[in-house]
């Protein structure tokens, strides 16, 4: 386990928290679609570690975004820069690397793995479009964060906001698939909402199996001893494992 | 300073044991700490054909705990032979296997397999699975026919035999004289407390089969009960178990008269915790003046 000083926060809204951390292992390992467990404090109560994705790496410090949904994230969020908290990671099966072009499909806090493979693939010269969807005003912010990134994006929200499609992500993804006259799709990596990939897999112009989703799930360990993380399989009995098998799965492999 | 400790026909070079099913087939840990280090490596529970454990959701939290409804899921005995078994070679860690059936036969099937391999030094029955309908919760609470499967598994078992009971165990003064009867070699004290939780907002169960086995620190103060009292009416060695977290709650056990200790929940929460633990129990040592760990075993009664 490894220790990781807080260097900067900051409250993108009242909902949404940026956290940068001093650790080199992580900063120099971890990949896209990756995860770390954080510990919220050695109280035992919350008792275990929350497992959040990784938003990107600078030098020896990663990043953190994440929403506070319950206590552990509550606590978290209070945290001050300085203090440290134990982390477990870089841990889980990150996105795959090498498309030769790609879509990303994000919802919500989905976001996260997504900015990072972004940045990635900007790096790489590898074309992709990003399409980023909200479900109203106050995840906003989430778009302003995006649009630090110096790339194409269409955004949507499901509630009316000026300049922006208003729908589902991928209501605007299909649209624009529609008017774009652009060769057959390859590769989309997506993460949101289970609803969202629900609907993802049942748009007709995709390939289940090339597309890649990062899920999102309780977890006891984070690293494959306690298989509390199970998610179905799709086409044969028994469980994936989020935290060892995953986050990273193929559409066409598990029963959403 | 010595350690090591003798549990019936197994020595162990150090009391701290990690429990099953918090440190997989001993690979999926191995990165976060030396297995040679520790006394012994419980093996995750496995059954002899694959088994796919319960639906989610699987875990839910509590004050300072954990419930857990795991199901049994296990790779089965053939998938653990070829992908961890190798891994295992590797190591000179003392190896417990941890077996479980739906039924005697099944339970005996797996005993005859895990008996002939030799990298596997004990076997642990777990006969208290508050999570399988037609499992171990069966087995662990009508003595007769608990007293029937350790019977059978004795007869099939070469190797220390170890049960592991958990609270809801019927009538434990019969079980008990049973096991030391039938030449029983361990116990291990406690599995899971079974345990309740509700989802106030949908009005439901918040686990599929209703129940779960609580374990954590929240439990500490009852399983040590329970190891103690089990220590009272019995001759067999005890490994103690039940929310373990620090050497100081291990150091609790060992002074109540287990003869070492299993951690299980806090390797989820840091998977290397054992290590700490053991050096720990080694710092109290040096600061009481004790040069064998034996001294200390038992000293609170």
């Amino acid at each position: 386990m490894k220790k990781a000083k807080i260097i900067r926060k900051r409250f993108l809204s009242s909902l949404f928290v940026e956290l940068w951390l001093e650790e080199n292992d992580i900063a120099r390992l971890a990949c896209p679609g990756q995860f770390v467990m954080v510990s919220t404090g050695s109280s035992y109560d919350p008792f275990l570690k929350r497992p959040l994705a990784v938003l990107s790496t600078f030098e020896n410090q990663f990043g953190l975004l994440f929403e506070i949904v319950g206590r552990g994230t509550e606590i978290l969020s209070q945290l001050d820069t300085g203090e440290q908290v134990e982390v477990l990671g870089p841990l889980g099966k990150g996105f795959s690397l090498n498309p030769s072009e790609a879509f990303l499909i994000g919802g919500g806090r989905g976001l996260v793995p997504l900015y990072f493979l972004a940045q990635v693939f900007s790096s790489k010269k590898i074309p992709f479009h990003f399409f980023f969807g909200i479900k109203n005003q106050p995840e906003k912010i989430l778009i302003d964060y995006l649009s630090q990134l110096p790339i194409s994006l269409v955004v949507s929200c499901q509630e009316e906001i000026a300049g922006f499609y208003c729908g589902t992500v991928l209501d605007a993804f299909v649209d624009w698939l529609h008017h774009s006259k652009s060769k057959p799709i390859k590769k989309i990596y997506a993460c949101g909402p289970q609803g969202m990939l629900q609907a993802l897999s049942q748009i007709n112009e995709i390939v289940p199996n090339q597309v890649e989703i990062s899920l999102e799930s309780h977890m006891g360990c984070g690293y494959g001893v306690c298989l509390s993380c199970a998610v179905k399989k799709k086409g044969s009995p028994g469980y994936f494992h989020v935290c060892k098998d995953g986050p990273v799965f193929r559409l066409g492999e598990i029963e959403l | 300073m010595n350690l090591q400790v003798q549990l019936g026909n197994l020595t162990l070079k150090n009391p701290v044991i990690l429990a099953s099913g918090t440190a997989g087939y001993g690979r999926e840990i191995a990165p976060y700490l030396d297995l040679d280090r520790v006394g012994a490596l419980t093996l995750k529970g496995l059954s002899s054909s694959p088994w796919m454990g319960n639906p989610p959701p699987r875990i839910h939290e509590t004050y300072a705990g954990i419930m857990n409804s795991i199901g049994l899921e296990n790779k089965g005995f053939e998938r653990f032979l070829r992908e961890d078994l190798p891994f295992l070679e590797t190591f000179q860690t003392r190896v417990i296997a941890n077996i479980w059936g739906k039924s005697i036969e099944e339970y005996a099937d797996i005993a005859t397999k895990m008996n002939r391999l030799e990298r596997i030094d004990a076997i642990e029955v777990n006969v208290s699975c508050p999570n399988i309908d037609q499992g171990g919760e069966n087995f662990s609470s009508d003595g007769q026919v608990l007293c029937q499967l350790i019977g059978n598994l004795r007869q099939k078992i070469q190797k220390p035999l170890i049960v592991k009971l958990g609270p809801n165990t019927d009538d434990f003064d019969q079980v008990l004289g049973f096991m030391e009867k039938e030449g029983v070699d361990l116990l291990s004290i406690t599995n899971t407390f079974p345990a309740l939780a509700i989802d106030v907002e949908n009005q439901s169960f918040i686990f599929s089969r209703k129940t779960a086995g609580l374990s954590g620190p929240a439990i500490k103060p009852l399983a040590l009960k329970l190891v103690y009292d089990v220590i009272k009416k019995t001759r067999l060695p005890v490994i103690g178990m039940g929310g373990i977290m620090k050497a100081q709650d291990a150091l609790e056990y060992l002074l109540i008269g287990a003869r070492a200790v299993a951690l299980g929940s806090v390797n989820l929460i840091d998977p290397s915790a054992a290590l700490q633990i053991i050096d720990g129990i080694e710092d109290y040592m040096v600061q009481k003046n004790i040069s064998d760990i034996n001294d200390l075993i038992g000293k609170v009664r």
